[in-house]
């Protein structure tokens, strides 16, 4: 049973608050994971439950025993750390059976131990390093060998604090999907740190977006996309970031860049004449030019392209509307040249409505466009 | 009109060549003490005084330094003063060692209020003239039997050298990344054996640095010995300058001789220790 459970959880450093009063339920074999961005408080949060850092406040409980004063290799946890912290004078080999012999164990020797370690190594792929030195292996056969260390020892929980982030896009595509399939196959509660919004939502059965040391939204991947409870974790679920526009409300419609955009303040709200909201515009989830749209579907709006950057398979369109600058995201065998006039248009339930704020500032989702029809995942959101 | 440069192109030579020159010069001067005690050293009784580089150069100095002549000028035994200066100061760092290398790990991990207040005291018996302290330990290590003895001596550098090394060492381990000894502690291993497992190999450079400064720091400490010994615990650095005559015929020949072989042993132990010194820091364990 690896259940985790994290109550009112705080730890500062000097005057600066690192976690501050996290409450967090993770259930046995879920692989939870936490983004945020630098400084966010994501590694302390991860060390608090392998027991690496002593907390201030709160509980923590593993596999229903709290072990708040319990040292950290008898919360039998497993942790991946972002700088590998590959012992330097021990072959890879060494490295890997060291959790299992560390004289604590005992329950793996002899031949069991080489036996998981072949396991191990045989799935990761890297039994034909087992003789080598840190320093002499590339930065993708550290990332494995310090996975491997994790993988190795039967723990309740595997903590990864960021594996994948020093790995080149193409590795790190290929570690993400090789993650998935050994969480899948282990099913052991997993709870990983990373950055990258790709790989929490990729990766996790649920998502928890961290900030200042507090969990700003906890949920599935797909409920954090369409429904991101502010702006912040909008613009952190997305790569170019959400596009949010200044708008105001005239006359039962949002209304945005300079009267070129119009949309009707969706039932469910209430939002007063003159009030200011800021929209939230996908790049992903808009499209230029791709035919006639029902009109009380979706938001269609003139443009005209200022820059077209092609980025391989997809072109990132900067458009004009009004007085507003978008960014597009569009396949590149669609994409119109620079100064091209175009329709840019967005099914109106990816259109998200928040308060409106000061630039800069993170305000709450009050809702989101009205159409017949839910709001389909994209792609790259979808697990 | 000067000739443009492309880019990347050196300048003119002159302003390097002026450079170099002064570098040259400056290297000269800094090394001129050296090279007239090597002259020195080489020189007869009747040439000692001389200013000339010109003269008939022997090594008698040398065996006279280390013969019983040399014994019966100085009532000083100078290979004894060496033997007894190696264990002096030998003992110093590694007692400084045993103590400071703990000291330091545990000043660089951990933090609490008044840690940074403590170091600073650590050092701050560095600030204090030994001569100030001397009077005092004169007459205690009196009273206490240590008077010219070699425990006495290797205590009383240990005050000289331990803040050395543990000011050396806590940059070292403050440097280290924690994450590995956090890895052997989830590994099972107790914080003792992860210390001595992960966080000792890796500062091996620093403990050599430390320790070869700390001897030569021991090795040429002048005022302690002198004052706190007679004939039991006398290092090289009084012997040496026993050959100065007191008042009575001074030897600068022999002196220079004895000063020369008195700097061997630190330059041995710097050689011998050279490869640690140059060697890296973490091995391409973590990523930085």
């Amino acid at each position: 049973m690896g259940t985790l459970e994290l109550r009112g959880v705080r730890k500062t450093f000097g005057a600066v608050t690192a976690v501050d009063g996290i409450d967090l339920s993770v259930a046995d074999g879920e692989f939870f994971v936490i983004l945020g961005p630098s400084g966010a408080g994501k590694t302390t949060t991860l060390k608090s439950i392998a027991g690496l850092v002593d907390i201030d406040e709160g509980t923590v409980e593993i596999a229903g025993t709290e072990v708040t004063q319990v040292e950290p290799y008898h919360r039998n946890v497993a942790m991946a750390f972002e700088s590998y912290a590959l012992y330097p004078q021990k072959t890879v080999q060494e490295n890997l059976s060291s959790p299992l012999r560390s004289g604590r164990t005992g329950a793996y020797e002899g031949k069991d131990q080489q036996a998981r370690i072949d396991q191990v190594t045989t799935t990761l792929g890297i039994n034909h390093l087992l003789g080598r030195l840190p320093r002499e292996l590339s930065n993708g056969q550290r990332q494995r060998t310090a996975l491997g260390r994790v993988l190795v020892r039967p723990a309740d929980i595997y903590l990864l604090d960021e594996p994948l982030s020093h790995l080149d896009a193409k590795l790190r595509a290929a570690m993400r999907a090789e993650l998935k399939q050994i969480a899948q196959t282990s099913s052991t509660t997993t709870v990983y740190v990373t950055h990258d919004y790709q790989e929490a939502l990729a990766l996790g059965d649920r998502v928890a977006v961290l900030r200042k040391g507090r969990f700003v939204q906890v949920g599935p991947p797909d409920e954090m996309w369409r429904r991101p409870v502010d702006t912040f974790v909008a613009k952190s679920l997305g790569q170019p970031e959400i596009n949010l526009v200044p708008a105001r409300v005239q006359r039962g419609e949002v209304v945005f860049a300079g009267g070129a955009g119009r949309l009707p303040v969706p039932p469910d709200l209430t939002l007063p004449d003159g009030e200011p909201v800021r929209l939230g515009l996908r790049p992903s989830e808009m499209e230029v030019d791709r035919g006639h749209r029902d009109e009380g579907e979706w938001l269609q709006l003139p443009g005209r392209v200022v820059l077209a950057e092609r980025l391989g398979r997809q072109v990132e369109l900067d458009v004009a509307v009004g007085d507003e600058r978008l960014i597009v995201v569009e396949d590149s065998d669609h994409s119109p040249p620079e100064g091209t006039e175009v329709t840019v248009q967005i099914h109106l339930p990816n259109v998200h409505i928040f308060a409106g704020g000061e630039d800069g500032a993170d305000t709450p989702r009050l809702g989101s466009g009205t159409g017949r029809h839910p709001a389909v995942l994209p792609e790259e959101a979808r697990p | 009109m000067a000739k443009e440069l492309m880019p990347g192109q050196r300048r003119l030579a002159t302003g390097s060549i002026l450079a170099d020159v002064g570098l040259v010069a400056w290297f000269a001067f800094a090394l001129f003490p050296i090279l007239w005690m090597v002259l020195l050293s080489l020189k007869s009784d009747a040439e000692q005084t001389s200013t000339y580089f010109r003269f008939t150069p022997t090594l008698g100095n040398f065996s006279t330094v280390l013969s019983q002549r040399g014994t019966d000028l100085t009532s000083v035994d100078f290979k004894t003063a060496i033997v007894t200066s190696v264990i002096n100061c030998g003992g110093a760092v590694l007692v400084s060692l045993l103590i400071g290398i703990p000291a330091a790990y545990a000043a660089g991990r951990w933090k609490f209020k008044g840690s940074d207040d403590l170091m600073f005291n650590m050092l701050s018996f560095r600030f204090a003239p030994e001569l100030m302290v001397i009077i005092p330990l004169f007459v205690i290590y009196n009273q206490i039997g240590l008077f010219d003895t070699k425990v006495g001596m290797v205590w009383v550098l240990q005050l000289v050298t331990l803040p050395l090394v543990v000011w050396i060492l806590r940059s070292y381990f403050q440097d280290m990344p924690e994450d590995l000894e956090q890895a052997a502690l989830l590994d099972g291993y107790t914080r003792r054996r992860a210390f001595a497992m992960v966080a000792l190999p890796l500062v091996r450079p620093g403990i050599a640095a430390a320790a070869l400064l700390a001897f030569i720091f021991a090795w040429n400490n002048y005022v302690f010995p002198l004052i706190l010994t007679d004939t039991n615990a006398s290092t090289v650095t009084v012997a040496i300058t026993k050959y100065l005559g007191g008042g009575g015929q001074a030897y600068y020949n022999l002196t220079a001789a004895a000063a020369l072989i008195g700097a061997l042993p630190p330059l041995i132990l710097a050689l011998s220790i050279q490869r640690y010194l140059v060697q890296g820091l973490s091995f391409g364990a973590v990523k930085s």
